[in-house]
């Protein structure tokens, strides 16, 4: 069921590319992301008015809690710069190899207080079939 | 030089993960719409900064407004539903196997909406594709064997 949830929001991301992406034709990479921020805002406030959800702040929740809208802005830049200059094939082919990268790391460790799943080196099968199947879409 | 940039998409890649891992670790503390609300406004912020910051002008004028379709403009309501998804999600199954999964259907759509939308089919796409689903089953044939 997970993996399902984890289909669809991929697709999902798909359009979501698509409509930015056409934005995009038309302003800067930061004036887009101010748009989309803007209406992101107002449509989530709406969900939280229309379900009637208390919003409440916590004291001593940590600082770094805050900080994924920070850390998306920093993705638009890191990917925007590397656009430039790799192509888009292969920034998000190596990107994609950072996210495997990090997502194995967390996992093994538990960081970010995530469940930890220890890395099996058997998987390194799966892996190298993964890394291959990366860099075929990459190359053709 | 060439190495920096590698480097630098590596990190957009991390940046993606950790804004993840962040927004449902927020969404457990103080409630998924409220995190999300948290997550649109310093997303905004920093985006002000940045335009600020660097040397882009808003110069959207009215007439190029109207070039392109209006659904465009709703890419943040996409986001918001990703948001609330991959909230309920993220903290459920392995990183790993969510990232790739996120990216088997992104890259599938993709295929389909280049099929569809551009009538172009990337082969190269499809058959990479392929394999990491395979590498992935594969994977999570050892996890069941484990379990078992």
């Amino acid at each position: 069921m997970n993996i399902i949830i984890s289909l669809i929001i991929g697709a999902i991301v798909s359009v979501m590319i698509l409509f930015n992406g056409t934005l995009l034709r038309i302003s800067g990479n930061f004036t887009s992301s101010i748009i989309i921020h803007i209406v992101g805002l107002f449509s989530i406030i709406l969900v939280l008015l229309i379900s009637k959800s208390k919003f409440k702040i916590n004291k001593g929740i940590p600082l770094y809690l805050y900080s994924a809208g920070a850390v998306g802005v920093f993705t638009v830049v890191l990917t925007s710069i590397s656009f430039a200059k790799l192509g888009v094939t292969l920034t998000l082919a190596i990107g994609l190899l950072g996210q495997s990268l990090i997502s194995i790391l967390i996992d093994h460790f538990g960081l970010f207080n995530t469940k930890i799943i220890k890395f099996n080196r058997k998987k390194c099968i799966g892996l190298l079939i993964i890394a291959f199947g990366i860099f075929i879409m990459t190359i053709w | 030089m060439l190495l920096v940039y590698l480097l630098i998409s590596v990190l957009a890649g991390v940046t993606v993960v950790f804004g993840r891992i962040i927004n449902s670790n927020l969404a457990e503390k103080i409630g998924t719409f409220q995190g999300t609300v948290i997550n649109y406004i310093v997303g905004l912020s920093f985006s002000f900064l940045f335009l600020w910051i660097s040397n882009e002008t808003i110069t959207i004028s009215y007439a190029s407004m109207k070039t392109i379709p209006i659904w465009a403009y709703f890419g943040g309501i996409v986001g918001v539903m990703i948001i609330l998804l991959s909230n309920y999600v993220t903290p459920k199954i392995s990183l790993f196997y969510s990232t790739l999964f996120m990216f088997i259907g992104q890259l599938f759509l993709g295929i389909m909406i280049d099929y569809f939308v551009v009538h172009n089919m990337s082969i190269g796409k499809l058959i990479g594709g392929l394999l990491v689903l395979i590498g992935l089953t594969y994977n999570l044939s050892i996890d069941k064997k484990q379990e078992a």
